[in-house]
C-alpha cells in the first residue's frame, strides 16, 4: 500500500496532502457520513496503526489544510477520528488476523515509538517478520511515558499495540540498545535490515547556573516518572520554563497532583508558543498562570533546595529562522519568582552515547544522525533511522509518517529495488473543486468529540450513542470531498465512481454541461468540444441530465440502463 | 373521491445515493426504489419514459438544500420537475403523479411514510380520464420535446440566465422566464405531437388542428417551423389539401 502510494502521481485532497503520514482523511469521513464507523477505522488503519491516539493527540495538520475554511471552518476531522475509534474500542477490541510471513528476511526496529511501531506495522503488512526492541518496560514510547494520562490514557496506547502485535509483530522490551544489542550483535543474529527510531530521550538543559539543586527536575524527566509511578514529590509553588506541549502536559500534570500554584515562565509571547491553543487554554482552565517575555538567568538555592528562580525581562526582535521573533533580554530588568520547584521544558535531545560511534555525523552543528530525508538511510548500509532521532523532537503524526517512508525503503533495499524511485520527484498534487463558493451554504462547526464519558444505564448509553453518531455524521457532511474518488472501499452500491463520457461527433459546443457541472469538471478544448477532466468528474450525471444533444453519457449509470431499470422494475 | 382501480399504483422511485442511505429501507411493495448518484441526474426525458412505460407515479428523492453532496443538483432536479409538471399537464396525466421530495440525509429516517402517503395521493387520483394509447402517444411527444435541443438548453442555462446574467448582461426575472417556458414547452410539445401524429400516415393541417384542439392557423405556423428544422415535409396533395409527413429526426 505504501509502496504504491509513493509510485503513483499523486492527486490529493488537501488534508491528505497535509498529513505527513498521508492518511485517507476524505474517505473515512465519507464513511462516517453513511454511518459506518466500523470500515472508517478500518480505512484509517490502511495508512497507519493510531487511530484512537491521533484522534486525541494529534496536532492535526489536516484540519489547518481543510478547504472547507474558506467557508466557514474546517471539518473537525480530529474529534471525529477519536470517536469512531473510541467507539469501535469500546464495542470489544478488534482482533487482527496474523499477516502470513512471505519473506524470510528478519528485520530489527529500535524503539517502539510512534515511528518504529509504524514502519514495523507496515513491514509486518508486507509479510516480514519484524521483531521490536524496546528499552522499557512497556511498548509506546513518549506516547506511553510522556503523555500524560488526562490527555492520552494509557489503555488506549495499550489497545493500539495490541492490534499492530495481532498482525505479528513481535515486541522484546526491556532490551537496551548500546547495552544489550548493538547493530553488530543484531547483524549477527541474521538481522537484514535495522531500522533505528529511539527518538529523543533527553530533556534539554537550561545551561544557567543552579540547575542541579534538588527540586529541578526535566520536563520528560517529570513526567516519564509519573508514568512509571515513582513516587514524586511536588512542591507548593512550581515553575515550569517552556512552551511547548510537554510544557503544558508537565504544569497541568503538576496542578493535578497537587501544586498550589504553577506557572509557565515563556521567553516568547503567546503568539509564539509552540504548545497547541487548545491545550493553553485547558491549562489555563486549570488554573495555571502565564509569564511572557521571561527566560531564567539563574535558579536560587538554599540548603541545597530551590527557594526562587531570577528571571530576566525580554522584548522581542527580528524573526529568526524559525520565523518567530528572537527574544532579546533587557539589561537590569531582574526579578526573582518564589518556587520550590522547577521543571525546565524546553525541548528533547538525542542520547548520542548510545548511539553506534560510526553513525554519528562529523558536523558538529545540525542533527547528530546522518540520515537522507527522503529514504532514511545511514551511511551504513541496511541501517536505516527516522523519527525524532533524525529530525530533532516533532510529532506523532511525522514520526508515523517517518516509519512509513522507512519500510518502504527497508522493503526495497531487501528486494535490492532502487530506493529513490519515485520517491524524488513526489509530487502531491491538491485539487478542490469548488467551482463557486458563493452556491454553498454555510454550516458552522459545533462538534467536538466528548472527553470525559458519562455514567450512564444500559438504555441511556444506547441512546447516548446514537447522538454521538448523529452529531459526527452531521459533522461529516460539511466535508466537501475535495478530492477526486477517496478509494473508501464502500460497497459500490454507495458511490458508483461514474464518470461522464462526451461523444464528440454529437456535442456542439454549447457550453451548458460546463455551467451545469458542480466541480468545474468540464471544460470546452481547443476544438470547442466538451472535455470531462476525470480526476474531477465526481459522477453525479449532471450534466447528462442537461446535456440538450445528449452527447454525455455516463459510463455506468447510463439512460440506458436506467430504462432497463425501470422497466424490469415496473414488471414486478 | 372514489377509487378506480382496486389495486395499489405502481410507482417508481429515484432516490439520491446519500438520502436514506444509513439504515435498510422498509418500503411499500408497489413502490420500486432506483438509486441514483444524485436526484439532479434525473434527465426529464428519463422520467417521461418511465411514466411511458407505464408508472402511474414517479416520485424523486433529494437531499435538503445545504446538504446536496453536488452542491445544487436538488435545485436542477427543482427546474426539472417544474418543466415536466407543465409537460405532463399538456400530455393529460395530473401532475400530481410526479413529486420532488427533498429530505435530510440526517433527519429522515422513515422513508415508508413517505412512499406510503404518495402512494396513497397517486391512488386517489385513480386511473387517467385519457385512453391508454392517448397517453402513451402524448407522453412519447412529451418526452421527444424533452429529449430536444431547445428545451433542454433552456433548462440547463435556467439558473444563469435567471439568477446570474445572459450574454447581453441582463438579468432575466423569474416570471418572465417562467412565461417564457411556458410558451416554449407548449410550442415544443405541440411539435412533437405533430411530429408522433405525422409518422404513420401524412395528415392535412385540419386533421391535425382537429386532433391537437387548436386553431388550424396554430398547426400551420408549427409546420412552417418544422419544415425549416427537417422534422417534417411536403408528403403529397390531395386535392387542394396538402398533406405532411414526419421525417426521420437524426
Amino acid at each position: 500500500m505504501t509502496e504504491k502510494l509513493l509510485q503513483e502521481v499523486r492527486k490529493f485532497p488537501p488534508c491528505r496532502a497535509a498529513c505527513p503520514a498521508h492518511v485517507n482523511v476524505q474517505a473515512y469521513v465519507a464513511l462516517i457520513q453513511r454511518g459506518k464507523f466500523k470500515e472508517a477505522v478500518e480505512v484509517i488503519r490502511r495508512d497507519m496503526p493510531f487511530p484512537a491516539i491521533c484522534g486525541r493527540v494529534c496536532f492535526s495538520p489536516c484540519e489547518d489544510a481543510c478547504a472547507r475554511v474558506n467557508l466557514d471552518q474546517a471539518v473537525a476531522i480530529r474529534a471525529l477520528k477519536r470517536l469512531v475509534a473510541d467507539i469501535e474500542r469500546e464495542q470489544g477490541r478488534v482482533v487482527a488476523e496474523p499477516v502470513p510471513k512471505k519473506y524470510g528476511e528478519k528485520i530489527a526496529i529500535i524503539g517502539a515509538g510512534p515511528a518504529g511501531l509504524t514502519a514495523a506495522y507496515e513491514l509486518a503488512k508486507l509479510g516480514y517478520p519484524v521483531t521490536v526492541f524496546e528499552r522499557m518496560d512497556e511498548p509506546g514510547g513518549m506516547m506511553r511515558y510522556c503523555i500524560p494520562d488526562f490527555r492520552l490514557e494509557k489503555f488506549v496506547v495499550a489497545n493500539e499495540i495490541a492490534y499492530i502485535k495481532d498482525i505479528g509483530v513481535e515486541i522484546k522490551t526491556g532490551v537496551e540498545f548500546g547495552k544489550d544489542i548493538t547493530i553488530k550483535s543484531l547483524k549477527e543474529d541474521g538481522y537484514k535490515a535495522i531500522f533505528l527510531s529511539i527518538g529523543t530521550q533527553l530533556g534539554m538543559k537550561l545551561n544557567v547556573p543552579g540547575e542541579d539543586l534538588e527540586g529541578v527536575i526535566n520536563a520528560v524527566d517529570f513526567l516519564r516518572a509519573i508514568a512509571l509511578e515513582k513516587k514524586i514529590t511536588v512542591g507548593e509553588r512550581v515553575a515550569v520554563i517552556g512552551g511547548g506541549n510537554t510544557a503544558i502536559d508537565a504544569a497541568r500534570m503538576a496542578k493535578k497532583l497537587g501544586a498550589k500554584e504553577v506557572m509557565i515562565l515563556y521567553r516568547r509571547s503567546r503568539e509564539e508558543m509552540p504548545a497547541l491553543p487548545h491545550e493553553v487554554e485547558l491549562a489555563e482552565k486549570d488554573g495555571i498562570k502565564f509569564y511572557f517575555l521571561v527566560a531564567p538567568k539563574q535558579i536560587i538555592g538554599e540548603n541545597g533546595r530551590v527557594k526562587a528562580v531570577e528571571c530576566l525581562r525580554m522584548r522581542l526582535g527580528e524573526p529568526d529562522e524559525s520565523g518567530r521573533r528572537r527574544p532579546i533580554p533587557i539589561a537590569f530588568s531582574e526579578h526573582q519568582y518564589e518556587v520550590d520547584m522547577v521543571i525546565p521544558a524546553l525541548g528533547q535531545i538525542v542520547e548520542t552515547s548510545i548511539l553506534p560511534p560510526e553513525l554519528i555525523s562529523k558536523e558538529k552543528r545540525g542533527p547528530p544522525l546522518q540520515v537522507d530525508p527522503l529514504t532514511l538511510e545511514t551511511n551504513v548500509p541496511g541501517v536505516f533511522a527516522g523519527g525524532d532521532v533524525a529530525t530533532g523532537p516533532a510529532s506523532i503524526i511525522e514520526a508515523v509518517g517517518a516509519g512509513k517512508r522507512a519500510a518502504v525503503s527497508i522493503h526495497r533495499y531487501l528486494r535490492g529495488e532502487d530506493l529513490r524511485k519515485g520517491v524524488e520527484e513526489e509530487k502531491i498534487e491538491e485539487t478542490t473543486w469548488v467551482k463557486d463558493w458563493r452556491l454553498l451554504e454555510k454550516k458552522e462547526r459545533r462538534y467536538d468529540a466528548p472527553i470525559e464519558k458519562p455514567h450512564l444505564s444500559f438504555e441511556e448509553a444506547k441512546e447516548y450513542l446514537e447522538k454521538l453518531k448523529r452529531q459526527a455524521r452531521f459533522e461529516a457532511f460539511r466535508c466537501l470531498g475535495c478530492g477526486p474518488c477517496a478509494e473508501c472501499l464502500a460497497s459500490m452500491d454507495l458511490c458508483e465512481g461514474d464518470k461522464a463520457v462526451v461523444d464528440e461527433g454529437k456535442c456542439v459546443g454549447c457550453n451548458v454541461c460546463a455551467v451545469v457541472c458542480p466541480v468545474g469538471a468540464i471544460k470546452k478544448n481547443e476544438k470547442g468540444v466538451a472535455q470531462v477532466n476525470e480526476d474531477l468528474c465526481k459522477g453525479c450525471g449532471l450534466c447528462a441530465a442537461r446535456c440538450p444533444e445528449r452527447a454525455i453519457t455516463m459510463k455506468k449509470l447510463s439512460d440506458e440502463q436506467i430504462i432497463t431499470m425501470v422497466l424490469t422494475a415496473l414488471e414486478r | 373521491m372514489k377509487m378506480e382501480s382496486s389495486n395499489p399504483p405502481k410507482i417508481v422511485c429515484f432516490m439520491c445515493n446519500w438520502a436514506f442511505c444509513e439504515e435498510e429501507m422498509r418500503v411499500p411493495y408497489n413502490v420500486n426504489v432506483i438509486r441514483v448518484m444524485c436526484v439532479g441526474r434525473m434527465d426529464p426525458a428519463l422520467v417521461l419514459e418511465t411514466f411511458a412505460n407505464g408508472a402511474e407515479g414517479v416520485l424523486l428523492v433529494g437531499c435538503k438544500p445545504p446538504d446536496c453532496h453536488f452542491v445544487d443538483g436538488n435545485l436542477h432536479a427543482e427546474r426539472a420537475v417544474k418543466m415536466l409538471k407543465k409537460l405532463l399537464a399538456l400530455a393529460g396525466l395530473e401532475p400530481e403523479r410526479l413529486k420532488l421530495l427533498l429530505v435530510s440525509p440526517l433527519e429522515d429516517k422513515d422513508f415508508s411514510r413517505h412512499a406510503k402517503g404518495f402512494s396513497e395521493e397517486v391512488w386517489k387520483l385513480g386511473n387517467s380520464p385519457l385512453s391508454k394509447e392517448e397517453i402513451v402517444a402524448n407522453l412519447i411527444a412529451a418526452k421527444e420535446a424533452a429529449s430536444a435541443f431547445r428545451l433542454r438548453v433552456l433548462l440547463g442555462r435556467e439558473e444563469e440566465l435567471t439568477e446570474f446574467m445572459n450574454a447581453y448582461g441582463e438579468k432575466i426575472p423569474e416570471e418572465e422566464f417562467d412565461a417564457l417556458l411556458d410558451d416554449i414547452v407548449r410550442a415544443e410539445f405541440i411539435r412533437y405531437k405533430i411530429h408522433y401524429l405525422t409518422r404513420t400516415k401524412p395528415r392535412s393541417v385540419k386533421e391535425l388542428a382537429q386532433i391537437l384542439g387548436i386553431k388550424p392557423s396554430a398547426v400551420l405556423r408549427h409546420i412552417t417551423n418544422m419544415r425549416r428544422k427537417g422534422m417534417i415535409a411536403l408528403d403529397h396533395v390531395e386535392g387542394y389539401t396538402p398533406l405532411y409527413k414526419a421525417l426521420e429526426v437524426r
